[in-house]
């Protein structure tokens, strides 16, 4: 077989590799397309959000600065978990909650977060264990500030943006 | 959740791409026929049979035991191993044989690994299985009557007729340690327990076991005088600290740490010298009978920007050119465009594996597909960049392409690992742990604040 063609095959070769980058390329392109111009979450709605689009959890990494959500924490089987903060809404055990906590030291309908002013409060709703803020015990509507950790029960949520 | 209705199922992307792969390694293997023989190879038949078998095989283990992952890694991992094995037969018949019953073995792994770990959140409670496992894999070598000494690192392990270096599955368990623990002690380890300076240092008790089993890991692997692997393990482990606590610190303690062992090893030993002088001064290896990087610089440049042609150059004469000096016989035999397609390659599955950290939504998931991403793409930087003479040459395998059983069976279970966690992402319902109200009472010992 002359040189030449032996050239030209492996030049063929390099292209249809490069090829193959190109349809890998493409094929991540237009997944990560589809996931940035995805339908976007329901926000405002105050319906908890506990399976977060996988487009949401990629941008949890601090980009937006107002918070919007709770992140739990602990206990670690369900850390990650997110739920998204309408103007109300109560959190407790009970699957009627907006924030229903899968968690038997939460009382049935244990705090409520609203919207008032310049952003969200968390009230204690006269639950067994308490509704702890940074580990102040809360008392009287607190506001919530982006870092914030709510312990209600065993769960511990963070406050995020 | 909604989705757009015209998403194409990343199974049949996956099988194009396959198809594109077996095409390539197809061409490939019958260019390096024509070049070294000047006929079509005489075991096309078996060697299309073979390919096609595992990687459709792969492929429809994917299919129907995580129908959702990642559908680039198993291409791109598929098309390395077929360069790789290209490069193999071309070089050593005999070895040939061999890698391809371990890509068999390896493939068997991947479906193995995928059809155990149904989730990867039941891997976290083996968590001091994994280490002692790792750390137990990692000393094996050092055991008087199967330990073995080649090339002067003792990293292999010898069973009857089988010999198999540990090290390569322990970076796995000590991945999958490092995951588990740090995931559940990273509040803890980000906070700061003393300031020093801008640096934040943490409690030590809480980083004791990590601690310990990294150190462990670099004394034995400076006893068994494996540089890559140490290398490697010290990179990971800080990278992994570095996400789960997302404090920069630590990737300034690392490197402090880094470069006073760095220092103090090439002081120390013998053999550390001789790379760094290999690397300084790679002219004068050949005189001292280590030519490697000598040759396999020679190598590159012969084959300038698209290589001699398969089977037209003489990559033969590099030391370990199957193994460790890989890259250089395909740098020679199709140049600069060759190695940057290696190169793309390893770039496409390291974001690929952190895309798939980014958008897992468990912490234990992130830290794992992090940790194993950065296995992978460390290994490919530290051999390349031995290689190439950007640092130091460590001999480690590069992943997938290199010839070597163990190297190929676990990059195929880490693979595999990354396939599976990148298939949870898109689960819509994380079901919750059957043990429920255990967690809080036992969290009460873990958070002291």
């Amino acid at each position: 077989m002359p040189e030449s063609l032996l050239t030209l095959l492996k030049l063929l070769l390099l292209a249809l590799l490069y090829l193959f980058f190109a349809r890998v390329l493409y094929a991540v392109w237009s997944e990560v397309a589809r996931s940035t111009t995805g339908p976007a979450q329901g926000g405002g709605s105050g319906a908890a959000v506990a399976a977060a689009a996988p487009a949401e959890s990629g941008r949890k990494w601090k980009r937006h600065r107002t918070p919007d959500r709770l992140v739990v924490v602990a206990p670690p089987e369900q850390s990650g978990r997110l739920y998204m903060l309408g103007a109300e809404q109560t959190v407790g055990r009970s699957p009627g909650c907006q924030v229903a906590l899968d968690d038997t030291y939460a009382s049935q309908v244990h705090a409520r977060i609203f919207q008032g002013g310049e952003g969200w409060f968390v009230e204690d709703l006269g639950s067994t264990n308490g509704t702890f803020l940074n580990d102040q015990k809360v008392t009287s509507p607190a506001p919530l500030t982006l870092g914030d950790r709510l312990k209600i029960g065993g769960t511990e949520l963070e406050v995020s943006g | 959740m909604t989705r757009s209705p015209s998403r194409s199922s990343p199974r049949s992307t996956e099988l194009g791409l396959i198809v594109l792969t077996a095409l390539i390694t197809t061409a490939a293997y019958i260019l390096a026929g024509f070049g070294t023989l000047a006929s079509l190879p005489v075991d096309i038949g078996p060697f299309l049979v073979v390919i096609l078998g595992l990687l459709v095989a792969a492929h429809l283990a994917t299919r129907r035991l995580a129908p959702r992952s990642d559908r680039v890694l198993l291409p791109l991992a598929g098309l390395l191993n077929g360069i790789g094995y290209v490069f193999i037969a071309r070089l050593d018949e005999g070895l040939a044989g061999l890698q391809a019953t371990w890509t068999a073995v390896g493939v068997g792994a991947y479906i193995i690994t995928l059809l155990v770990v149904r989730r990867t959140r039941g891997l976290e409670r083996y968590r001091y299985t994994f280490m002692l496992a790792g750390v137990g894999l990692l000393l094996l070598p050092l055991v008087p009557v199967i330990g073995r000494n080649i090339n002067g690192a003792r990293i292999w392990v010898r069973v009857g007729p089988f010999s198999f270096q540990p090290g390569e599955p322990a970076k796995i368990a000590l991945a999958l340690f490092f995951a588990s623990y740090l995931v559940e002690k990273r509040e803890l380890l980000g906070k700061a327990a003393r300031h020093l300076g801008p640096i934040a240092l943490p409690r030590l008790r809480h980083l004791g076991p990590v601690l310990l089993a990294w150190g462990a890991s670099l004394v034995v692997m400076m006893a068994e005088r494996d540089l890559g692997s140490s290398l490697l393990f010290f990179t990971f482990f800080v990278v992994m600290l570095w996400v789960a606590t997302e404090r920069a610190s630590y990737l300034a303690i690392g490197t402090l740490l880094f470069s006073a062992g760095a220092v103090v090893a090439w002081r120390a030993f013998d053999h550390v010298q001789v790379r760094v002088s290999m690397w300084l001064n790679p002219w004068q290896g050949i005189a001292q009978s280590v030519p490697q990087i000598a040759e396999a610089t020679f190598a590159m440049a012969w084959g300038g920007i698209a290589g001699t042609g398969l089977g037209l150059g003489q990559p033969g004469r590099i030391p370990a050119s199957e193994t460790d000096f890989i890259f250089a016989a395909i740098g020679e035999e199709l140049g600069l465009l060759g190695t940057t397609a290696i190169l793309i390659a390893f770039i496409l599955m390291v974001g690929s594996g952190l895309r798939i950290a980014l958008r897992a939504r468990n912490p234990f998931d992130k830290l794992l597909a992090t940790g194993l991403t950065a296995i992978m793409g460390f290994q490919a930087f530290i051999i390349i960049g031995g290689v190439i003479r950007l640092v130091p040459l460590t001999g480690i395998t590069l992943p997938f392409v290199s010839y070597g059983g163990s190297s190929l069976v676990a990059n195929y279970v880490l693979l595999a690992l990354l396939m599976r966690i990148s298939d949870a992402v898109d689960e819509d319902d994380p079901a919750p742990d059957a043990n429920e109200g255990r967690y809080p009472a036992a969290r009460e010992f873990e958070s002291p604040s």
